[in-house]
């Protein structure tokens, strides 16, 4: 037998079902109850329970205190309305109070559906075709930044007209997680270089991202990929 | 929403909660830096370095999500980042723990086992190291030990299987 399947037994990584007949095929194959039992009694020799019991040292615990939170953390506590998100499931939080207006322009650019606003159109194909690293030619939705978020979704900021968003890839469909509508003196769409983005949308993605925006050549796989996967 | 005054009360708490958690989480960030660097200084070393990097950064955690997977991460990160300066692992494991867990009966072949156990560990490539630590030491789901170090979890399967067996070579041999 596989000694990867031995090993997920042992550390207990199989399905009930798996784990009840390996279980009982051991009963019949000494070898194998063997190296599971030598491997059990490796990793019991791994606990490193001295460590566990033992109390940190203070020079941890004082560190634990004394260190000084950022900034950013006491200004982000202060917009997400303080003991909320402490109730809601991780990412939630960010759908609260980002949504600042909606207007539906130009029209069929996006749909409501199960509550949830997703792309369509124009923005949805740009959404999918786009490659900000390939540059932006002036004619319809302009695509920011691209990043995965702490659900591994891929996302990627636009702009179109007045209105500039969050949008990221779930089961199939660009859903927009954060809009802002704003007229710009000029009448002009939103240029998304960088620090132009609007600051909503801009705290959307700080507080989702994980890891680092997207390069030219990570954007261009994810396309290649449908947005999906790692 | 304006930001909540520096000092605010319920901003406080909050923090003082989140303190408070990190504290309990101590114990476990120390057995997770002592697998990674084989010595108990070293391993204090990364975890106090690992405390002051999320403190600072804390904005970067998602409230409601892992803290203990989070700071995992940021220790991992951290031993990769400055590996080169855990040195002292490599030559002197374990070289002061005065915890009362080693007093009594047994203590001295406890005190041995555990050396033998961080110096096997040291002898595994660093990555199957971050995995055991995660999966052996502190007992986490492939899937959880996964999704710290930014692996599939096809690889954490095969990283955890290969070091199985290295351990169970060093450790018999």
């Amino acid at each position: 037998m596989d000694r990867e399947i031995l090993n997920k037994f042992v550390d207990g990584q199989l399905p009930p079902q798996e784990m009840a007949r390996i279980a009982a095929l051991l009963e019949t194959q000494p070898d194998m109850k063997d190296y599971v039992a030598k491997q059990e009694k490796l990793s019991a020799s791994l606990r490193f329970e001295a460590v566990m019991q033992a109390p940190p040292p203070s020079r941890l615990v004082e560190a634990v205190h004394k260190t000084p939170v950022s900034w950013r953390w006491r200004l982000f506590a202060g917009r997400r309305g303080f003991g909320l998100p402490w109730l809601l499931p991780a990412g939630t939080a960010l759908l609260v109070g980002l949504v600042l207006g909606i207007t539906m322009r130009p029209a069929g650019d996006l749909a409501l559906s199960h509550g949830e606003m997703l792309a369509r159109g124009a923005l949805a194909q740009a959404l999918d075709t786009r490659l900000a690293s390939a540059g932006y030619d002036g004619e319809g939705p302009r695509i920011g930044i691209s990043f995965r978020d702490r659900d591994g979704s891929a996302c990627r900021t636009f702009a179109s007209g007045h209105q500039a968003g969050l949008a990221c890839h779930r089961s199939g469909d660009w859903v927009v997680t954060t809009l802002v509508t704003q007229a710009s003196e000029s009448g002009g769409a939103y240029r998304m270089a960088g620090s132009q983005m609007p600051e909503t949308v801009r705290r959307a993605v700080e507080v989702s991202i994980q890891g680092q925006a997207f390069d030219a050549e990570t954007e261009a796989r994810a396309r290649a990929n449908g947005w999906t996967g790692k | 929403m304006a930001p909540l005054p520096l000092g605010h009360p319920e901003m406080d708490a909050s923090l003082d909660t989140i303190r408070h958690q990190i504290v309990q989480l101590l114990p476990r960030l120390r057995r997770f830096a002592v697998a990674l660097t084989g010595s108990m200084a070293d391993g204090d070393d990364l975890v106090q370095d690992t405390v002051e990097r999320a403190l600072k950064n804390l904005h970067a955690w998602e409230p409601g999500s892992r803290l203990d997977s989070w700071m995992f991460r940021i220790a991992k990160n951290r031993f990769i980042d400055t590996r080169r300066s855990w040195k002292r692992g490599k030559t002197v494991a374990i070289e002061a723990v005065e915890e009362p867990a080693w007093d009594g009966e047994g203590a001295m072949q406890a005190h041995l086992a555990f050396q033998d156990t961080a110096k096997a560990l040291q002898t595994l490539p660093v990555e199957q190291r971050q995995a055991v630590a995660l999966v052996l030491v502190d007992g986490l789901s492939y899937r959880e030990a996964a999704d710290i170090l930014e692996i599939p979890i096809g690889t954490l399967t095969s990283r955890i299987s290969r070091a199985r067996e290295a351990l169970m070579a060093t450790l018999e041999g």
